[in-house]
This record gives C-alpha cells, structure tokens and sequence, in this order.
C-alpha cells in the first residue's frame, strides 16, 4: 500500500513539474514578452496554430495532416523495402560464410556513410520526388537491419546448434528453428533503430528540397519567420516518432514473447 | 597451430574482400566507359583522383583536409558540451526519483524530436553562425548520452548496494564507488550512438545553412550540378565517420577493459 501512494505522488510531481514548466513559458512569453512572439512564441499562440494548421493551407500550400501524410508515406516506403531487404540479406551474411566474404567488404564500404549524406547526390539524379527520399531512407534502414540481424544471428550459441545436431536436424532447420529465433530481439532492436533514423533522415530531406512534407512545412516557416508553425512541426514530428517506436514495441513483445530482455 | 589457422582466416577474408570490393569498382569503372550510365556519374578512377586533388588542393574555399576539420571542430563542441551535461543529468535521474519525477516529463517530450528538425529554430534563435551548429549537436549527444547514463545509474545491482550500506558507507560514497562506474559501459555505448549521431546531424546542418564543411562540399556540389565534387565528399564522410566509430569503440576498449561486454 505504501508503495502505490508513493507511485502517486511521484507522478503528481511530474505533473506540477510540467506544469510550473509551462507557466514559466507562458508568463515568459504571453504575459511578460521578454523575447517577441516571432522568434520566441508563448503556448496558447502555439496552441491555436496548431488547431488553425488542421484545417488552413496557407501559408505553405496543405494541411498540417496532408504533410504529415505525405512524410509517412516516403518514410514507410523506404523503410519497409529495406527491412524486406536488409533482413534476409542480415540472416544470409551470418549464416553462410561465402555470401559474409562477398558482400561483407562491399556493405562496410557503405555503412560509415550516414544516410544523410546521399541526399544530394540523390537529388540530383533522381530529382526532388518521392522515389530520391525513399532511396536515402532505404540505404538508412538498410545498414541498421542487417547489421543487427547479422549480429543477433552471430550471437546463437554453439551448445544449442550442437542439441540440434545431436537431434539431426538439418541446417535449414537449425536456422529456422534456432538461429532466427534466437536473432529475434536483435532483428527488432534494428527494426527500430532504422525506424528513429528514417524519420530523421527523412526530415532532413525535406528540409533540403521537396514541395511537400513536415520538414518542408518547418523549413518554409522558417523563411517566414512563422516561428509558432516550426515549433507545431516539430512537436508533430516529435510525437508521429513516438508513436511509430511504440507501434513497433507493441508488435515486438507480441512476437517475440519473453525472447526479450526488456 | 592455432595461430596459423586464424591468420590464413585472417588472409582468406582480406583476399575475398579486395577481390569483392576490387570487381564493384571494376564493374562501376566498365559501365562508366561502355554505357549510358557514363553521362550520369563518374568512374570511380576521376572520384579518386578528385580526392587526392581535393584533400590538400581546393575545394570552394577550403582544402578537403580544412573543410573535415571545420565539420570535425563543430561535432567536437557540441558533443563535449552536451555528453558532459547528459552524463551529470542522466545519473542525477538514475540516483533519485525525485529528481527523475522533475526532470523526465520535459526530457520525453524533447527526446522524440531528432536534433534535425531543430535546424529551423536553431537558425532562428542563434543566426547562421557557429552557435547555432553547436547547439544541434549539443541536442543530439545530449538525448543519447541522457539516455544511457540514466538507465546505467537505475539498473545498478542493488545488492551492491545493500552491500556498502551494511559496510557503513554514506550517500556520497554509494554515488561515487557504485553507482557511477557500474554505469560506465552504458554511458560509453550512449557515447557512441551520439557520436554517430552529432555526425549525421553536423551534415544535415551544414547542408541545410553554412559556407564550409564537409555538408557543404555536398551540398555545393548539388547546387552547381556537380556529381564529382558530391561523389568525393561522401567517400570523405565515409572515411571521418569510419575513424570516428574507430575511435569511441578504442576509447571504450581501453577504459573499460575491465568490463566484459564491452568487448
């Protein structure tokens, strides 16, 4: 019983906590005015744009919930092809030694560049369009799913392979049956990795070239100095990347039931 | 016996590598020359050449060597700045739940934002200069490195714990002996995520805003329609980013050669 009044008031001061955090911006901001509103905008101005921007196009030309459709769409794009890609390709490294030579020396060419750093090159080949973000969020997602696959599947213990010989199982079995499985954690913890790191390189993206999107919304304001809808887009940003992480950890303790450390 | 059968796995790996990465530069260099692909992209060989040209010659303004030391400068300020304070921050979280209830609610919301949709503000608030390249990385090792020292400091072994109560030690000395280096393998591996991290971020700010840098020689090359200058800017980031993983993963090896796991 003491423990649970205790929980309670530890969230109560997390509430005041947030609380005193927002009064502060608040009389900081609306009341005060230490720092004017376009550079430095006060919560209730923060508020009503962010409920004027469901509806208003202006004044970069869609809805906030048009741009974040469209951000989704590049991002889960490139994301699922390269976990569809990138996890076989993980598994196959790990498992057999010729394919590890082969595309091993090629992929550790790839992997010290961040995913970031093709959008230009991209863009110039392929244009602003949604077939040059989705590459760069692939390439991303890519190098983070198969190098968790390949580890988690390294990290299957040879006592287990010996059981399955043992049991003459044959080596597609023991993969399927003992290696995959044991990989399993791993294969999501770089599932979501490449989740976190295709939001943000997607952003990015936006924000160097594009018509459409989050990022291009933020970087637009930016230009207007609309300081309340860059702060707007962040927080929608910062909160479809949460909500994204948790989607993925509600299917990963449902598939990989009490495989998980957490 | 051992050691000659690892060293000719050693030299099989290293044959089988060159060889891999020896026929895809083939390959790029052969259709290069024999197809339509030539007008779109360069061969590997004028890339390289651009690079040894590059890294003492000029590049814009700057040598290639000068426009690393730029993008290296900024990531070297803002992650000292920001994984000092995310160390000091996560451990006073991961020690008391007082502070933890203060301190958490305003760190989830800021978390979940990647340091790259902040470019915008940061421009806003510090002008195009330095400052603002800074705070970005400061917010990116800040999030990772916070991260990590927290979950250190709360899944510290609590009988080690129970252990120097029963020994007579004080709050200071539980902090000081227990807490803070058995959190030190988690704080490292929080390092290196926000090294990786800041490099990213360094390159997205310098693409989005500035006049030098390794984001810069790409983002040039963009604008004036120029594949080899951004070609040999990415082989550029490629070998910085390599050195820097290099770097935190021996940093890591060296200071925590006590600790298994961080093998």
């Amino acid at each position: 019983m003491k423990v649970s009044l205790k929980q309670s008031q530890y969230f109560w001061l997390s509430a005041i906590s947030l609380g005193v955090i927002i009064l502060v911006w608040h009389l900081c901001t609306d009341v005060f005015e230490i720092k004017p509103p376009d550079i430095f905008p006060g919560p209730t101005e923060i508020l009503e744009t962010f409920i004027e921007k469901l509806y208003s196009r202006r004044p970069d030309g869609a809805t906030l919930l048009v741009h974040l459709g469209a951000s989704l769409y590049v991002t889960m794009v490139g994301y699922l092809l390269g976990a569809v890609i990138g996890i076989p390709l993980g598994i196959a490294m790990a498992w057999n030694r010729y394919v590890d030579k082969i595309v091993k020396p090629l992929f550790d060419l790839l992997r010290p560049v961040p995913g970031i750093a093709w959008i230009p090159l991209f863009i110039l080949l392929f244009g602003i369009g949604t077939f040059s973000k989705a590459l760069v969020i692939f390439l991303g997602a890519l190098v983070a799913c198969v190098v968790n696959t390949f580890t988690g599947i390294r990290q299957t213990k040879e006592v287990h392979l010996w059981v399955g010989d043992i049991f003459g199982a044959t080596r597609t079995q023991k993969l399927f049956k003992i290696a995959i499985p044991t990989a399993i954690p791993m294969i999501f913890t770089g599932l979501r990795v490449a989740l976190g790191m295709s939001w943000a390189a997607l952003v990015a993206a936006e924000l160097l070239a594009s018509n459409i999107g989050l990022g291009y919304m933020i970087q637009q304001s930016r230009a207007l100095s609309r300081t309340d809808i860059i702060i707007v887009g962040m927080i929608s940003i910062g909160i479809v990347g949460a909500v994204l992480d948790k989607v993925l950890h509600i299917i990963e303790v449902r598939v990989a039931k009490g495989m998980n450390a957490e | 016996m051992k050691t000659t059968r690892i060293r000719s796995e050693h030299l099989s790996t290293l044959m089988w590598g060159s060889a891999s990465i020896g026929s895809f530069l083939v390959i790029w260099y052969v259709l290069t020359q024999t197809t339509r692909l030539g007008t779109l992209i360069p061969g590997p060989d004028i890339v390289l050449i651009s690079l040894f040209k590059g890294i003492f010659g000029q590049v814009g303004r700057h040598s290639i060597l000068m426009h690393a030391v730029y993008s290296l400068g900024r990531v070297l300020a803002g992650f000292i700045i920001g994984s000092a304070l995310g160390v000091t921050v996560g451990l006073i979280m991961g020690w008391s739940r007082v502070a933890e209830a203060i301190m958490a609610p305003l760190y989830r919301i800021i978390r979940p934002i990647p340091p790259i949709a902040w470019i915008p503000i940061s421009i806003i608030w510090f002008g195009l200069g330095e400052s603002a390249k800074i705070f970005l990385i400061f917010l990116a090792s800040f999030a990772n490195v916070t991260l990590n020292a927290w979950s250190g400091a709360r899944n510290v072994d609590r009988q080690l714990i129970g252990a120097a109560k029963m020994l007579g030690a004080n709050q200071r000395q539980i902090f000081f002996s227990i807490v803070l280096p058995s959190s030190v393998p988690q704080i490292f591996a929080g390092l290196q995520v926000a090294m990786s991290s800041s490099w990213s971020t360094v390159l997205a700010a310098e693409m989005v805003r500035s006049s030098e840098g390794l984001g810069w020689m790409i983002v040039t090359g963009m604008n004036n329609n120029d594949i080899v200058q951004i070609l040999t800017g990415i082989v550029a980031i490629g070998v910085v980013g390599f050195l820097l993983a290099n770097i935190m993963r021996n940093l890591e090896a060296v200071l925590c050669r006590w600790n298994k796991s961080g093998q």
